[in-house]
């Protein structure tokens, strides 16, 4: 079974002229991790909103594990990571855990194990009882990750999740994700870095205005940033 | 609701702020409202020049008025000194010749001096000259078979802590639209209310779980302005604060005041486009609805067009509400009707901005 099944979806934003997701189609097998690749305005975010259920409205599909969006059990198969921080930055670490696990439907003892196990594999243990905004940028986006997983989510959607930290944070990051899909977890990957997706993935998609103009397997190419410029052209992409 | 709680500085604001002006408020309503509730006494020097039998009844029967304080002339002080200084607030000159009617009774008023208090001092001049010169010796007790003086129980006129402590405490309750709205707004910006939306509950219950706070530190906010304003205030301005015959109406009014101010903000952060653009529009309209709505300029001394105005605001409704029940002791009927504005109003306002709102 598929992760995720996307069926020629179109979504238009009110006023706009034109649609952010033009007839567009991809899924995801159960247990990879799969790269959305796209230039500013590609329509990645507009898609990751479209498969969590916030925007609604489009033509077309979406599916999770076989459950057609929007459904609530398969929203609790989802644990997202969105580009911003979306954190509460005057709660500590726990309590930002502590809110979103029971958002999910998390028993007091279920967020309680879960928030030691997310803290502990983040590196922000020892911070835990820190206010968010005291944390380095690097902090924050762990607990931005470590909020994603609390629920064991088995399709984890990651929109930029390394924008913004250093190496060392990078790396812990990516030992983790591959520890997750070793676990069978599996990873939509939206990133601007060619080299973490070429890193993590096995698959990928590319978009670009809206439509999909790749889909295939990461070891089929070789460089990636020569192949994504060669598809998207190197022309700038100001909104 | 912790969110909201660590940020003491706004949580502070919201509690401070009423405090100080039902505080500063009350004392510059004070003197306004004595004199509007129960009469204040004229400072008045008595300068007799004439010093002849009738002129020496005369300044007696002035000093001896209950109206009257007398006050002696300050060595070498003219009049103009005398008001500038505060030592008076008129000068009566009974001049030589006066007895023979040469000369009249000069009266000076200290130009501030309120109008009404001005006819009733010449008032009282007057009826004691004459008594002096008919020689009549109680003229109020002569014609007291004449005039009668009738008067209702005063259900209009609150006192200065009546009009302040419910006026301010409704003025604050709707200032919490502005960390509402910009807490709605930042968390939109951040996308943190985006996350709340990738979990499987309801729009409604996450919007729920935003008001509630909210809504609940609106109660507390009331609860302690009266607290406030009856334990405390009552200790410096007078009269003390009269809280009705039948207080427990405040919780009805309470919460129906608390769904408007909710409402209110929410609508303020469905318009708004950033944090700054929704507390500057929370502020104004808060500010807006508080000076038609009697919060500032008591709707009792309102010219009756702005008495007519007033009634746009959810404010006047909410002030009216409780000047029902601490003033004019009002059933329950009567407070309905304002109740059912207030809920209105914050239906109105949860709608619109249902209907306009892109949370996400």
């Amino acid at each position: 079974m598929n992760a995720l099944d996307i069926s020629s979806v179109t979504f238009c934003y009110d006023g706009s002229p034109a649609p952010a997701l033009r007839d567009f189609s991809m899924a995801v097998a159960d247990g990879r991790t799969h790269a959305l690749l796209g230039p500013n305005g590609a329509g990645k975010s507009t898609l990751m909103r479209i498969i969590t259920g916030q925007l609604q409205g489009q033509t077309g599909g979406v599916s999770v594990y076989g459950l057609r969006m929007p459904d609530s059990k398969a929203l609790s198969f989802i644990g997202c990571a969105p580009q911003p921080i979306s954190l509460y930055p005057s709660l500590t670490a726990r309590e930002n855990l502590r809110f979103f696990g029971a958002m999910a439907g998390m028993s007091k003892d279920q967020i309680a194990s879960r928030s030691d196990w997310a803290l502990e594999k983040t590196g922000l243990a020892e911070s835990s009882e820190a206010a968010v905004a005291s944390f380095s940028g690097g902090m924050q986006r762990r607990l931005n990750l470590a909020a994603a997983l609390l629920h064991s989510p088995k399709l984890l959607l990651l929109d930029e999740p390394s924008a913004g930290v250093d190496p060392q944070s990078r790396n812990h990051m990516y030992d983790l994700l591959m520890e997750l899909n070793a676990g069978g977890v599996t990873i939509l990957l939206c990133t601007h870095m060619m080299e973490e997706a070429q890193r993590l993935c096995s698959g990928l998609t590319l978009l670009d205005r809206g439509e999909r103009i790749y889909d295939g397997r990461m070891s089929d190419i070789g460089n990636l940033e020569e192949f994504f410029l060669k598809k998207t052209g190197r022309g700038l992409r100001d909104l | 609701m912790l969110v909201l709680v660590r940020d003491r500085q706004t949580i502070l604001l919201l509690f401070l702020m009423p405090v100080a002006l039902i505080f500063f408020m009350s004392l510059a309503l004070e003197g306004v409202w004595a004199d509007k509730l129960v009469g204040r006494k004229i400072s008045m020097v008595v300068d007799n020049q004439s010093r002849s039998y009738q002129a020496n009844l005369l300044a007696g029967k002035i000093k001896a008025h209950a109206l009257i304080v007398p006050v002696e002339r300050p060595a070498g002080a003219d009049v103009d000194r005398i008001f500038a200084e505060g030592t008076a607030q008129a000068v009566v000159t009974i001049p030589p010749g006066f007895e023979e009617g040469d000369r009249p009774v000069e009266i000076r008023f200290d130009p501030v001096m309120d109008a009404s208090y001005r006819i009733a001092a010449r008032s009282l001049i007057t009826s004691l000259a004459v008594e002096v010169v008919m020689g009549v010796d109680n003229l109020e007790a002569v014609v007291s078979g004449l005039v009668v003086e009738r008067s209702g129980p005063n259900r209009e006129l609150p006192t200065p802590l009546q009009q302040t402590v419910p006026a301010y405490a409704i003025f604050a309750m709707f200032f919490i639209a502005i960390p509402m709205s910009v807490g709605f707004l930042r968390e939109k910006k951040d996308g943190t209310l985006q996350r709340l939306f990738t979990y499987p509950v309801s729009a409604n219950l996450v919007t729920l779980g935003k008001i509630t706070p909210y809504f609940l530190i609106n109660v507390v906010q009331f609860v302690l302005m009266m607290l406030v304003g009856i334990f405390v205030m009552s200790r410096f301005i007078a009269p003390a604060f009269h809280a009705g015959a039948h207080p427990w109406h405040m919780l009805p009014v309470t919460l129906a005041v608390a769904a408007a101010t909710t409402g209110f903000g929410v609508l303020v952060a469905a318009t708004a486009k950033t944090p700054e653009q929704s507390s500057t529009l929370a502020a104004t309209g808060a500010i807006l609805m508080g000076v038609f709505g009697g919060i500032m300029v008591p709707h009792a001394v309102m010219p009756p067009v702005m008495k007519k105005l007033a009634m746009i605001s959810p404010m006047f409704w909410a002030h009216q509400a409780y000047l029902d029940i601490f003033l004019r002791d009002a059933a329950f009927g009567i407070i309905l009707p304002r109740l059912i504005i207030l809920t209105l109003f914050a239906i109105i306002c949860f709608y619109v901005a249902g209907r306009k709102v892109r949370w996400i």
